[in-house]
């Protein structure tokens, strides 16, 4: 049996169908910068309060860059929604449409999370390490705590908001969907919650 | 005062119990510690279907399936009202939404605010009625007046508080009575009498009453407009393996019939923590096993007349799919149909978006409902993409 070759006229055509091609996948590259561009604009009003490329530099305000883009939305649904509140974010997150909501999730879940500002002390560590493990913070929040679907991103979250954030859930006054945060932070004292602020806002 | 902590703690030793684990993970082994599988979130702003490859969805030959409509956040229970209103819940939101159509053109409209999780519509004689998380309420006259909806009136309130499975369905009994249910308050755990239930309450005095016991948690149930028998699905627990228990489709023939949660799973499986307690032969066996971990959810009876006569008085059943499985299987719509000697036949009916079983996600879409239109088309709701379909027929 002969071996299956490409005939030339073949190789030709296929040839002419990728040079055409060419400026078809040109054109479509275009256009998606040209998505990133608008969505990193529309951005800027974010980035004011929240850092550039969403990495926060006010202990109070958190970080977005990196956080998994379905927590992103639908914490600005949310926001929208009334259910959860803030002063700054709840007129800002009033005025947004679905779409909008979108680009702020796939901009700021394409930034790169810059490496914590925030050292933890080395003799915090491992009781830090313990109380995080009790408390089954990676079951939701993943392995390496980086968040999944519309879970967040606590590595390397600003500490002065994963305070606030405990001390509000424990309080039963922090926004919560399903309940398991507000359950969940009933264990904790004071002390465990300024270990564990302490403790992840200085992973990587 | 408050309890020092004691002496001989290490540093920074918690002083109080943790909290269990998060609900979804409850029963998991130790082995299972480090499993990567977790349910799968809805996308809250909906994806327009513009983005999505809905052309890729499959119904038989001779079938039509279209987007509905788009932009409808969290779609999940559907119910249609008597001028044609199509009433919309959710589970993780606290609206209830109204899609009108007005001439092929849909509109949407936030009918209802801050309820809370309003995942069960039902609709009867001018009434709609919402299941939230703890209590059953009726909004009468609402379709001549959704931008102006009245305020509620309570048939029961105090319903559990409850981790896992606290979203309800409802359906319309031949006898006038809503039947509902109430999940079991975690994966496996030991429930109260008023859970893992079908209960029923007559809307017209507000009384209760046990239906069926041992049911983990159904959110789909109909009755068979011949037989005037309830039929519903019922997810069974996670974290027992890849290919087992199976969720399971039922007919209670009695009030009162147990179906064996958490003693005996799929009628044949003593559960390996409860089972001990109990006998798999006192309870109910099911009438047809769906699949492992595939989420049966909403079922109608079709009672329209578009859809060829094989189908009629057949169940359309919508499978959300598996999460707690490497290798994901469902998110299809099925139908069931029941031969002449009372033996069930499942077959795919609506099929395209799971992608890759071993991807996270594995699929684009998640069927949670089925209702039949007045035109017999059959609508389908997808709460990941807060999308509907419509599916019709023509010769």
């Amino acid at each position: 049996m002969t071996r299956t070759r490409f005939a030339p006229r073949r190789v030709a055509a296929l040839l002419i169908a990728a040079a055409a091609s060419l400026p078809l996948l040109a054109c479509a590259r275009a256009a998606v910068a040209a998505d990133a561009e608008a969505q990193r604009q529309k951005a800027q009003t974010c980035i004011a309060c929240h850092g550039p490329q969403g990495n926060s530099t006010n202990p109070a305000i958190p970080s977005l860059a990196g956080q998994p883009k379905q927590f992103i939305t639908t914490q600005l649904v949310m926001f929208r929604e009334g259910r959860r509140k803030d002063a700054q974010m709840s007129p800002l997150a009033a005025k947004l449409g679905n779409a909008d909501i979108d680009d702020f999730g796939t901009y700021f879940s394409a930034q790169k999370p810059a490496p914590p500002a925030h050292r933890t002390a080395p003799d915090k560590i491992a009781a830090s390490q313990r109380l995080a493990e009790q408390n089954h913070c990676v079951s939701c929040h993943g392995p390496e705590l980086k968040g999944q679907q519309h879970i967040p991103r606590l590595a390397g979250q600003q500490s002065a908001y994963l305070r606030a954030q405990l001390r509000g859930f424990k309080a039963s006054t922090r926004f919560d969907m399903d309940g398991q945060m507000t359950s969940a932070a009933q264990a904790l004292s004071d002390a465990d919650i300024e270990l564990l602020a302490d403790y992840l806002s200085g992973l990587p | 005062m408050k309890e020092p902590a004691p002496a001989l703690a290490p540093p920074g030793a918690q002083t109080a119990p943790a909290a269990p684990p998060p609900s979804w993970q409850q029963g998991r082994s130790a082995e299972q510690a480090k499993s990567p599988l977790h349910p799968i979130a809805p996308i809250l702003t909906g994806r327009p279907a513009s983005e999505l490859a809905h052309d890729k969805l499959k119904v038989p030959p001779g079938f039509k399936v279209e987007v509905w409509v788009d932009g409808l956040p969290e779609a999940r229970s559907m119910a249609l009202g008597d001028k044609g209103t199509v009433f919309v819940g959710n589970r993780n939101l606290s609206d209830v939404y109204a899609v009108i159509d007005k001439g092929g053109k849909r509109e949407i409209k936030k009918i209802l605010k801050g309820l809370a999780s309003p995942n069960g519509v039902l609709f009867n004689k001018g009434t709609l009625f919402v299941a939230e998380k703890n209590r059953i309420v009726r909004y009468d006259g609402i379709e001549d007046r959704l931008d102006n909806p009245p305020e509620p009136k309570v048939i029961i309130d105090g319903l559990p508080e409850q981790p896992g499975h606290f979203w309800k369905v409802m359906t319309l009994g031949p006898d006038g009575k809503i039947y509902f249910n109430v999940g079991a308050p975690g994966n496996i755990v030991m429930p109260s009498y008023i859970q893992a239930a079908i209960l029923r309450v007559d809307p017209k005095t507000g009384k209760m009453e046990d239906y069926a016991q041992g049911v983990r948690q159904s959110v789909g149930m109909a009755f068979n407009p011949k037989t005037k028998q309830l039929w519903f699905t019922s997810n069974n627990r996670d974290w027992l393996g890849e290919d087992g228990p199976s969720d399971i489709l039922q007919v209670v023939k009695r009030k009162g019939e147990h179906f064996g949660y958490p003693y005996c799973h799929q009628g044949d499986t003593p559960d390996p923590e409860f089972g001990k307690y109990r006998s798999c032969s006192e309870f109910t066996p099911p009438t047809l096993k769906l699949g492992a971990h595939i989420a049966p959810l909403g079922m109608r009876f079709y009672t329209g007349k578009m859809f060829p006569a094989e189908y009629h008085n057949t169940m359309f059943i919508a499978q959300h799919g598996s999460w707690n499985k490497t290798v994901k299987q469902g998110y299809n719509v099925i139908n069931v149909s029941v031969d002449a000697s009372g033996k069930p036949k499942s077959k795919v009916f609506l099929e395209g978006f799971l992608t890759d079983p071993k991807a996270d996600p594995p699929m684009w879409g998640r069927p949670v409902d089925v209702l039949v239109m007045r035109d017999g088309a059959l609508l389908v709701s997808d709460d990941y993409n807060g999308i509907i379909y419509r599916v019709s027929y023509k010769k």
